[in-house]
């Protein structure tokens, strides 16, 4: 229930994965285009948002398979360094959508690939966000994932806080909920 | 309201769809509908999180600005989260009049009674704890520090430390 409300699981469960559809159904030809009638054909291969191919996976109606993001291309380009595999660019949410098509499909294999993959890049994430100054922006930040993003942030700002206790700076300071200076509504 | 009338349109497509035993059948329209039903839930689950997280920062808007909403805020709240804040800001008060301790002080550990602030916006005359004050734009003033930390987390002073 904790995850209802949780909005990086909200937009993980959009991310899309390939279906075949087993049954037809009516009035939803929106999900594939490819012909005019206003209707999916049992058969036919599509991509659904997470959420949608996952109920119906449960009712029997599709057949889910593996997102392109876990095909043999980025399988071994985790194995040959996962360090610098552009996640972000195949799929934003590797590491929740990993996790949610293990327990859809029960395909054992992805588990290690995503173990290898995570220590590996999170010793990297580490190394960077205690080591580098504040104002330079690495370009491997372009290549996480938004866990991983998340994690950088969290370490560089406690790095920051360390600094700040140290050097001893103004402690009392602005609230971050007031945040930018706002437009006024027209 | 929406929604229900979606859910309406939803529910009488499926009547439709028992078969001649009156057992419903599981042909293609059951399925169209079921993915209907699917995406008005989700579209659901998305407003739901989004007004959630809208009340969880009005709530923690609540330990930063005391009573008054600034009014760059306001502008974007509607009345229900208006309604909202007044209600929980209320509440918090009551709280803090019965335990007689005053929670939204001291965020911050505190170390000296008294701190060195510069005003940023022109706030003009105040009644702070033991003194009348024109808090007028780039003062520096020493301030008490239960007195200041409101200023400080609103934005319109800034601490000082050399």
């Amino acid at each position: 229930m904790a995850k209802y409300y949780d909005i990086d699981d909200i937009l993980a469960e959009d991310e899309l994965v390939p279906a075949i559809f087993k049954v037809a159904a009516n009035e939803v030809g929106l999900i594939d285009s490819s012909d005019d009638t206003n209707k999916v054909e049992s058969g036919s291969k599509v991509e659904l948002p997470f959420w949608l191919a996952s109920e119906l996976h449960l009712r029997q109606a599709v057949s889910v398979g593996f997102p392109r993001c876990f095909n043999k291309r980025t399988q071994e380009e985790i194995k040959a360094d996962a360090a610098h595999v552009d996640l972000r660019n195949r799929c934003p949410y590797f590491y929740e959508l990993g996790c949610k098509i293990v327990l859809l499909t029960g395909d054992k294999s992805i588990g290690p690939v995503l173990l290898v993959a995570f220590m590996t890049r999170y010793k990297e994430v580490l190394i960077k966000a205690h080591t580098t100054s504040l104002t330079v922006a690495p370009k491997s930040l372009t290549l996480l994932t938004n866990e991983e993003t998340k994690l950088y942030e969290a370490a560089r700002s406690s790095t920051a806080a360390m600094k700040k206790w140290r050097m001893g700076g103004p402690r009392l300071q602005k609230a971050s909920v007031l945040g930018r200076k706002r437009k006024p509504v027209q | 309201y929406a929604f229900r009338s979606l859910h309406l349109i939803n529910d009488r497509k499926v009547q439709e769809v028992k078969g001649p035993d009156d057992k419903p059948v599981k042909n293609s329209d059951h399925y169209g509908a079921l993915i209907h039903h699917l995406s008005l839930v989700r579209n659901k689950r998305c407003l739901m999180a989004y007004v959630y997280n809208r009340a969880e920062v009005i709530r923690s808007l609540r330990w930063v600005v005391e009573n008054v909403l600034p009014e760059d805020i306001a502008n974007k709240l509607s009345d229900a989260e208006k309604d909202y804040f007044k209600n929980h800001s209320a509440t918090l008060q009551s709280y803090i009049a019965d335990l007689d301790l005053g929670l939204t002080v001291d965020m911050v550990p505190p170390k000296d009674p008294y701190i060195k602030v510069r005003v940023l916006d022109e706030i003009g005359n105040v009644a702070l704890s033991n003194q009348f004050t024109n808090l007028a734009r780039h003062a520096i003033l020493f301030l008490r520090r239960t007195d200041a930390e409101p200023y400080i987390s609103q934005g319109l002073m800034e601490e000082l430390t050399s």
